[in-house]
């Protein structure tokens, strides 16, 4: 029996079309939501004054501090954390590529950060960080850092940095595995072939591991650049943003506004504007790499 | 076959009852996971046989939030826990079912405290809401270290910052403040008394006027200047202040009749209440509440109803109070014994007679939710200054 031409043409779209039926629903149709109630003067309390006001939010969130504070946390938290990851993940798989023994257990047991859950992880870092039991201040008060317990997560200029180093914990295990999947992809000819050269580590490591690490490299920071930017649920439960304004970042603000506000428009207009701001980011970036990976 | 038609018989009665019920889905909560009312609901049951009581426990983080969104999608329960200040809101939302016509022919409406009836009241003079618990707030404060340091229980502002200051040292505080959400309750007992008003008799803002921005800089000294408070403050909540207290961190803090058993439970004697310092123009502290609304969109209003009714009666409302561990809103149940000869039952009596409400207006559940912590911490970082801090609430409460 013969399939007809026209039916394996079809086929394929027929075989897609849940998937995109599924993505068109959970996906399209609540970013054009988003996007047409960031136009509208929408706040759940007010049903009778809703209605279109055009670039209104917009206009509105150009001059409101709060978004600036936001915006500033932002970008600070993202380059930030995103960097603390990749130089620590980079450095745990270095460590794990040599040989030593247990490895596999500690290949294991290094993802524990990256597989407990973020509320999990917010707890227990807000614990550590508490300023009258906490044990890191127990421990730099011991040591002799510290005079008396310092308030991390209370204090504006403290809280903010408190809160990514938290997120490096959770997030550096992703970098780890990634770089070390491509460290082991890495032919040994080439390091014997750079010895024979007389490269010395130092050499071998920029002229050979990094520059064949770049594929994997681009795509670990492009995912982590996207997760660290929405992430907000454990801002939210370390701090729910405060003290004032110095963890607001703008998911953060964008929910709070949406779901303590009850502002639906002006929450989706800074969610919408979040999008905008990465894609632009994530564009740029693709890119620039693409670029200078057709130079390799 | 006989014994077939008898089991058919009671299939049919039993389904014949089944039609008649009314189910009347309720949202309520309790801040302890401990409590339960499963007693009170299946006493409601008893006594109101046609009707089905479905009660969903909501966690308060969230209560309001599900509120709104459900009211704003046609699906709010029939009957819920509402807290006085989002009634503007919820009217707003023409969410609310006006009770006065169950209300006037209530029998028991007398035996409900007279100014409850009045703080709850709309300001168009509707009653949408059927008040079940209150709380006032009053100040805790350890008799042992006052003792020791022979200071007596603070009656005015000027004593209360003297008290906080010879009772903070070797990692003793003073004062427990709330910087976190919520501590409104605390900054309003300070600053609402001593000259700063939200709006004044006409309804101008009386939050920037010289005597109101000393009055706030006098709450943000106890902080900054004097450091009567723990250094964490600024993002201390409920749980942190009460724990605080519980281990003798710190000497006096803020809170209602609700957290006076696990006090107690703690500190045995070496605890007790009296009402809030006295500020420079009288005194004022927080009338904590909690009402019930019935739904406008309901389709069993009636039903609902027998709910409330159930719940304002004293014996009832007294197991409710049993759970909730707040204060009963019957005259009946304020006069026996048991509450009369409780320290902290008088604390919350001799406070009746100056305990407030913020004024009823939409801003209010910005200024308790987001507005004053935020401005609040920054404030007692350092970062605005009081009269910037005082301008962002007058800012708040004058947009239309």
């Amino acid at each position: 029996m013969r399939i007809s031409r026209a039916r394996t043409d079809i086929l394929p779209y027929v075989l897609l079309s849940p998937a995109v039926v599924a993505t068109l629903l959970v996906v399209f149709v609540p970013i054009v939501q988003a996007a047409s109630y960031s136009l509208m003067s929408f706040i759940l309390w007010k049903p009778r004054a809703r209605g279109f006001v055009f670039l209104a939010n917009y206009r509105a969130m150009l001059s409101d501090p709060v978004f600036w504070i936001s915006l500033k946390n932002s970008l600070v938290w993202i380059v930030g954390v995103v960097i603390l990851q990749l130089l620590l993940g980079l450095g745990t798989a270095l460590l794990l590529n040599r040989e030593f023994a247990w490895r596999g257990l500690a290949r294991a047991l290094i993802l524990i950060p990256w597989v407990t859950p973020s509320v999990l992880t917010a707890l227990m870092w807000r614990w550590m960080y508490d300023g009258n039991a906490g044990v890191i201040n127990d421990l730099l008060v011991r040591v002799g850092i510290l005079k008396e317990y310092f308030p991390f997560l209370a204090n504006g200029k403290t809280a903010l940095g408190a809160i990514m180093v938290a997120l490096m914990w959770q997030g550096f295990p992703f970098f780890a595995i990634m770089i070390l999947a491509g460290l082991q992809a890495i032919p040994l000819e080439l390091y014997e072939a750079a010895e024979v050269d007389g490269a010395g580590p130092g050499r071998k490591f920029f002229r050979v591991t990094l520059p064949l690490l770049v594929p994997v490299l681009f795509t670990a920071i492009l995912l982590r650049i996207i997760w660290v930017a929405n992430s907000l649920d454990i801002i939210f439960i370390m701090t729910e943003g405060g003290p004032g304004y110095s963890t607001y970042t703008l998911p953060l603000y964008s929910y709070l506004k949406a779901y303590r506000g009850m502002d639906f428009g002006y929450g989706s207009t800074l969610a919408v504007t979040i999008t905008i701001l990465l894609a632009a980011v994530v564009a740029f970036y693709v890119a620039r790499t693409l670029k200078s990976g057709d130079q390799l | 076959m006989k014994k077939l038609c008898t089991v058919l018989v009671v299939l049919a009665l039993a389904a014949g009852a089944a039609a008649a019920q009314t189910a009347v889905r309720y949202w309520y909560h309790l801040d302890d996971p401990n409590a339960t009312i499963d007693n009170l609901i299946q006493k409601f049951q008893n006594e109101n046989p046609t009707v089905t009581l479905q009660a969903e426990r909501i966690p308060w983080g969230s209560y309001n939030q599900k509120l709104m969104t459900a009211v704003a999608a046609n699906d709010a329960p029939d009957v819920f826990e509402v807290k006085l200040w989002w009634q503007p809101q919820l009217v707003e939302m023409g969410a609310l079912a006006p009770i006065d016509s169950y209300l006037a022919s209530w029998p028991l409406k007398s035996d409900v405290f007279p100014n409850v009836w009045q703080l709850t009241r709309y300001t168009d003079g509707t009653q949408y809401l059927m008040p079940y618990q209150m709380v006032i707030l009053y100040l805790y404060y350890r008799t042992d270290l006052f003792k020791a340091a022979g200071l007596k229980p603070p009656a005015t502002r000027d004593e209360f910052l003297d008290d906080a200051r010879k009772l903070t040292h070797d990692g003793v505080y003073g004062f427990g403040m709330r910087g976190a959400a919520g501590g409104h309750d605390f900054w309003a007992a300070f600053v609402l008394s001593s000259g700063a008003q939200i709006f004044d008799k006409n309804g101008k803002s009386g939050l920037t006027s010289k005597a109101a921005i000393d009055a706030n800089q006098w709450y943000i000294d106890l902080y900054r200047k004097w450091k009567v408070c723990p250094p964490t403050a600024p993002a201390d909540g409920f749980k942190e202040t009460i724990a605080n207290m519980k281990s003798g961190k710190t000497a006096m803090t803020i809170h209602h009749f609700g957290s006076s058993a696990e006090m107690e439970a703690a500190l045995g004697d070496k605890i007790s209440a009296v009402p809030v310092p006295r500020g420079l123009m009288g005194s004022w502290t927080s009338f904590g509440d909690g009402e019930l609304a019935i739904w406008s969109g309901s389709k069993v209003k009636d039903a609902a109803w027998k709910y409330l009714a159930f719940l304002g009666t004293a014996e009832n409302n007294a197991l409710w109070q049993k759970a909730s561990g707040q204060v009963s809103i019957n005259v009946s149940n304020g006069q026996t014994k048991e509450a009369s000869s409780n320290r902290f039952m008088k604390a919350t009596v001799d406070s009746a007679s100056f305990a407030q409400i913020l004024p009823a207006v939409p801003a209010v559940n910005d200024f308790v939710g987001t507005v004053w912590p935020a401005t609040m911490q920054r404030a007692l970082n350092g970062e605005i200054s009081s009269e910037q801090m005082m301008k962002a609430f007058e800012d708040l409460f004058s947009r239309k």
